[in-house]
């Protein structure tokens, strides 16, 4: 059966060029030859990308690709025999699916061959793999086989049960397909299934899906699966997190096939990620990397971050096991002091209890635990166990921790009565064990297999993966960040000298993760009673009973914290020895406001999820013209100013600014399921690979480094880029007040918006305001307004500046 | 180079006419009025193929800016002056050789905010008779045009002797009449008279076969955008008006102006519709592209712009009106 063609002024409306499509014969297939419609771009420098949609969509589905992958890459989106616009015939089991694919890449390709699926289509194009010469393989949500321990996804079972009605007479699988992806794609999507004998194929394709040795596509998908572990070419996972189809276990099933596989996930993503998001330029720059040669790229080297010297490798969990016999505090919160004995006690128990019920080494635990003694044992336990924890604080939100503990993918969890409901619930954690920590320690023996005394702790190893903790999502959205031992124990090992930490003394934060260094660097520390998500709830009042009851000498604090102290102090002093300043950039004005309250040595040193801390921090209360003075560059670490050339930053002389690249023993692996993230952040210079912080910067002539605010957030105008900082310091200091500047409009071409911190809604500044901001500022200004800055929940400092830019944007450009 | 430009007496059509003389090019002004210029006048109605032939004789180029900006004319006298007189400019240009077209931003306008766009498609159809007048003619220059053609629309022009956007404003600030739409919050880039004149000098210099600036019609502003409160306040204060505008909800501004266009007797309502809509909503532009092609930046800007308005207001010691 034959079927009639889109428009010219369809595919038109669908942003296909029309000439991509064109009809091709396959033949010679041991079945009848068959027409396929395809779209095809011709001619590409490098090779060709032959795109294979699943059920129920077709080429169409790879337009991204068609668009942004051409004309570099010939690229060709097939429809599959019976679907889209292709010859409607016979039904087709998967292996005449892969015979066919075979079949016309064999006959209408040539050159180098790179197979992009999706869907249905992953297991059609790796079960094509073996009988081709086969470069590279993108693969968007799919699945070679059910994952263990894994019920078949509802929808595919509903649908199979009543395949003939949802899939075939009604469009109720098109539909409910279609529904999944943005408004504008969905005409295109359900086009060529509009009638019930269209929809054949669709129904048939279901019907195939083999759950079970008796269905007849077994052995063929199989195949796929052993054609997926056999995989010796590169592979790229580009993966939704929201696909309630294939969902996050099959991603951990494709990978443990396939460990080589690279991942960029998108945690916000449904099914149809190849349409709903940039999956085509993820696999653009991932073939450069891996396909090069690319005189641009820096090519492939796995050696990652990993340290030059490992050889006096301390453990992080040394300092806990040698002061075992200690009685004296360790931590101490609301609920009391435990002891560095019973602490290192509780923490070997429940690693023998944790290898005891299973745990293996480099198992991941998310920790649901909130911060206190019983979090400091777990997690301790867990390390000594030889798992890597996974940080996910509930400043987050529900929506934050699901993109986070999904990202990670843990096989433990450990929480409270309540975080585990709520992970149960929510699905955070599908497969993972669930071990409630207030029913310790009967909720691990329970689950116990051999005799806990007996079970070995491993040797941990630099190497090994310690910790996935995520960044703030102030800044855009939370990555996961993986952490080894070796660098956690480098991180130990800097603060400890740079710091000058002491053993009696210890420190009080208002950082709650923070506590977890206390038994790391051997030293006592103290959470004050504050609720862990509202650091502005430390007043001078509670700061000083902590001061009062306990020895440290030493404050973590946050800039909300330390805010708050300064404005209850009223004139009392609480004296330290340091306050280290973290979280977000500091004000010179509170870093010498806190200095008086004080008496201490005040740092505020630059340091981010990825890599912390980097400078010394001296100098905090020393005033620049603009920017933040956090010192100089720690001993270990490099810091380099680079141009802001995407493709090929290179260092700024000194005194100029640019952004900051660095490179530590104790910084970060990589970003977890993120590759185009990360490659992005990676640079190498001289030989060295540097990840690229995003924030803005310069060293002045005496070596201090003054940060400048984030990249993301810097004003593109027309003529240059300028960080926000060069722009609002001078603004906010001749005003005394606290100001944030916002570029309005695209990129490239912004403008300039001054935003002056006051109660209630955006609006114009009076206009002797707006004259005095005018003609004080080196800059064009186009608008003051006023209004309150919305600031971060984590660290209630960082203003929340997308949000306040998309606010000040709809309000200047009228209704 | 002999040059002909249509609609001399307006302050912009002046402005170029002094700036082509001052340069050395023999410039002919063709408009009913005297034009005020240095340049020859040579006076006509637009509408007049044969005398806009006549003017253009000589011509090795023409500048078209003659039109008809009048909020409520007739439809009639719209389409002859806007669209026939563009047609026998474009007549008399195809035998000079070269056309620089003067349009407008607005033949783009969509009813949503303009926020660092660049120059879109000349397809308004709404009820403003000029915008959809001066669409109309940019579409058919583009269309028929057989000679190096380059369009400008230069955005809200304005400077000292500008009877329309300054002389409206401080008459109507005077008497207490002018309602800025949401206090005057929209984000709004203008167009210094000078600065436009030199980018419409530069456009003639770019009107050569092949040249990229014939390829597309370019939005000209200062490139220096404000909220409406603010450019209004600056202009008052030049034309030492101390009565601050009133503030309109946008929404009430719109309906206002729709109906004082179906009852309002004479040709100049104290506000349209679309002037409601276009004062409500952003209007800034992106204007790397113009600047790169036509290799032009302005050079009065904004400040400098008011300061000059000032001391025009100041020896005048009149609203500004010529």
């Amino acid at each position: 059966m034959k079927i009639e063609t889109p428009s010219v002024a369809d595919w038109e409306r669908w942003g296909i060029d029309p000439h991509w499509h064109r009809t091709v014969r396959i033949e010679r297939t041991g079945l009848a030859d068959v027409e396929w419609s395809i779209l095809d771009t011709g001619e590409g420098l490098r090779g060709t990308i032959v795109c294979v949609h699943g059920n129920p969509t077709w080429g169409y589905l790879w337009k991204d690709f068609l668009e942004t992958l051409s004309p570099e890459w010939r690229v060709i989106a097939v429809d599959q025999t019976g679907m889209g616009w292709s010859q409607r015939s016979m039904r087709r089991t998967l292996e005449e699916r892969v015979a066919e694919l075979v079949a016309f890449c064999e006959q209408h390709t040539s050159g180098p061959l790179v197979l992009a699926a999706h869907d249905w289509g992953g297991p059609v194009a790796l079960g094509a793999v073996s009988s081709l010469d086969v470069r590279a393989v993108i693969l968007g949500n799919t699945g070679v086989g059910l994952p263990e321990n894994t019920k078949v996804p509802p929808l595919i079972s509903t649908a199979r049960r009543f395949v003939d009605l949802l899939c075939r007479r009604t469009s109720v699988f098109v539909a409910g397909t279609a529904a999944m992806t943005k408004k504008q794609f969905r005409e295109a999507l359900r086009a060529p299934y509009r009638k019930a004998d269209r929809r054949a194929a669709v129904a048939d394709f279901v019907a195939d899906i083999p759950l079970s040795e008796k269905d007849e596509s077994w052995l063929a998908l199989k195949k796929s699966a052993d054609n997926l572990s056999n995989l010796q070419v590169p592979l790229l996972l580009v993966w939704g997190g929201r696909d309630p189809v294939f969902h996050d276990r099959f991603l951990a099933d494709l990978l443990r096939r396939a460990p080589h596989g690279d991942v960029h996930r998108f945690p916000e993503a449904a099914h149809l990620v190849p349409l709903d998001e940039p999956m085509a330029a993820v696999a653009a720059v991932w073939l450069d990397d891996v396909l090069g040669p690319d005189p641009s790229s820096l090519g492939r080297d796995n050696s990652k971050h990993v340290s030059a010297d490992h050889r006096s490798f301390v453990a992080i969990t040394e300092a806990l096991g040698s002061r075992s016999r200690d009685k004296t505090a360790a931590f101490t919160d609301r609920s009391g002091s435990v002891s560095w004995e019973s602490l290192a006690i509780e923490a070997q128990d429940i690693a023998r209890m944790l290898v005891g019920a299973g745990l293996e080494v480099g198992d991941r635990v998310a920790m649901l635990v909130p911060p206190g003694a019983e979090l400091l044992a777990a997690a301790y336990g867990v390390w000594l166990a030889g798992g890597a924890l996974v940080v996910a604080d509930s400043g987050l939100g529900a929506r934050g921790l699901r993109t986070v503990l999904r990202g990670a993918n843990p096989q433990w969890v450990f929480g409270t009565a309540k975080t585990l409901a709520a992970a149960r619930t929510l699905g955070w954690t599908p497969g993972a064990r669930m071990i409630c920590t207030s029913r310790f320690p009967r909720a691990l023996s329970l689950t116990t297999h051999r005799s806990t005394s007996q079970s070995q702790l491993p040797r941990l190893a630099p190497e090994l993966e310690a910790a996935i903790v995520h960044t703030s999502g102030s800044t855009g959205p939370a990555k996961p960040v993986r952490y080894s031992h070796g660098a956690l124990a480098a991180q130990r090992d800097v603060i400890h000298e740079s710091f000058a930490m002491s053993n009696e003394h210890g420190f009080v934060t208002s950082f709650a993760p923070f506590i977890l260094l206390g038994p790391a660097l051997g030293v006592p520390c103290v959470l004050p009673e504050i609720d862990v998500t509202k650091p502005s709830e430390l007043d001078f009042d509670r700061f000083a009973k902590v001061l009062a009851s306990s020895q440290v000498d030493v404050a973590w604090l946050s800039p909300a914290s330390a805010r708050r102290i300064v404005a209850t102090a009223e004139g009392r002093k609480a004296k330290l020895r340091l306050v280290m300043l973290a979280g977000a950039p500091i004000s010179t004005e509170l870093a010498t406001a806190i200095a008086e309250v004080t008496d201490a040595d005040i740092r505020s040193p630059w340091g981010m999820t990825e890599a912390m801390p980097l400078t010394d921090g001296v100098g905090a209360t020393q005033q620049i013209g603009d920017g933040t003075n956090t010192g100089k560059i720690l001993n270990g670490a490099q810091a380099v100013v680079v141009s802001l050339d995407d493709s090929n930053p290179e260092p700024v002389p000194v005194g100029e600014w640019g952004e900051l690249a660095v490179h530590a023993s104790w910084m970060f692996e990589g970003y977890e399921q993120e590759w185009s993230t990360e490659h992005r952040s990676e640079v190498l210079l001289n030989g060295v690979r540097f990840h690229r912080t995003g924030d803005l910067g310069r060293f002045a002539a005496n070596g201090d480094l003054h940060q400048l605010g984030r990249l993301q957030h810097a004003l593109f105008l027309a003529t240059q880029v300028v960080p926000c900082a060069l722009v609002e310091d001078p603004i906010g200091k001749s005003l005394g007040r606290q100001v944030a500047v916002v570029g309005i409009g695209p990129k490239g071409t912004q403008a300039i918006a001054v935003v002056i911190q006051a109660e209630g809604k955006l609006r114009l500044a009076d206009p002797e305001t707006t004259a005095l901001v005018r003609a004080g500022s080196a800059f064009a200004i186009a608008a003051v307004l006023e209004g309150e800055l919305p600031v971060d929940i984590r660290h209630q400092s960082k203003v929340k500046r997308e949000l306040l830019a998309a606010s000040a944007s709809a309000f200047l450009a009228g209704r | 180079m002999k040059v002909l430009v249509t609609g001399g007496s307006s302050l912009l059509g002046r402005t170029v006419a002094n700036l082509l003389v001052a340069r050395g090019d023999d410039v002919v002004c063709f408009q009913r009025s005297a034009s005020g210029s240095t340049a020859i006048d040579d006076r006509g109605d637009i509408r007049d193929r044969s005398a806009v032939l006549h003017a253009a004789r000589n011509a090795d180029a023409v500048i078209h800016l003659a039109a008809l900006v009048a909020p409520k004319a007739s439809w009639n006298e719209m389409l002859a002056i806007n669209v026939d007189g563009t047609r026998n400019a474009l007549a008399a240009a195809t035998a000079s050789g070269r056309f620089v077209h003067i349009s407008s931003p607005s033949v783009a306008f969509h009813d949503a905010p303009s926020v660092g766009s660049t120059a879109l498609a000349a397809d308004y159809d709404g009820g403003d008779g000029y915008t959809r007048s001066k669409a109309m003619a940019e579409s058919f220059v583009r269309k028929e045009t057989t000679v190096p053609t380059v369009m400008i629309r230069p955005h809200l022009v304005w400077g000292p002797g500008d009877t329309q956007l300054i002389g409206r404003i401080v008459d109507r600030a005077r008497s207490g009449r002018l309602a800025l739409p949401d206090g005057g919050r929209a984000l709004v880039d203008t167009t210094y008279v000078d600065d436009a004149a030199t980018a419409i000098v530069a456009a003639l210099n770019h009107c050569n076969a092949g040249d990229e600036a014939t390829l597309a019609p370019l939005v000209v502003t200062g490139g220096e955008p404000r909220p409406l409160r603010d450019l209004v306040a600056s202009i008052l204060e030049a034309a030492g008006v101390t009565r601050s505008p009133r503030s309109i909800p946008a929404p009430i501004a719109a309906r206002i102006g729709s109906a004082l266009d179906r009852v309002w007797p004479g040709s100049e309502p104290p506000l349209t519709h679309f002037a409601a809509r276009q004062l409500s909503v952003a209007h800034w532009f992106d204007q790397r592209e113009t600047r790169r092609i036509l290799g032009w930046e302005p050079s009065v800007g904004l400040d400098e712009g008011f300061n000059r308005l000032k001391a025009a207001f100041a020896s005048s010691g009149d609203s500004g009106q010529s």
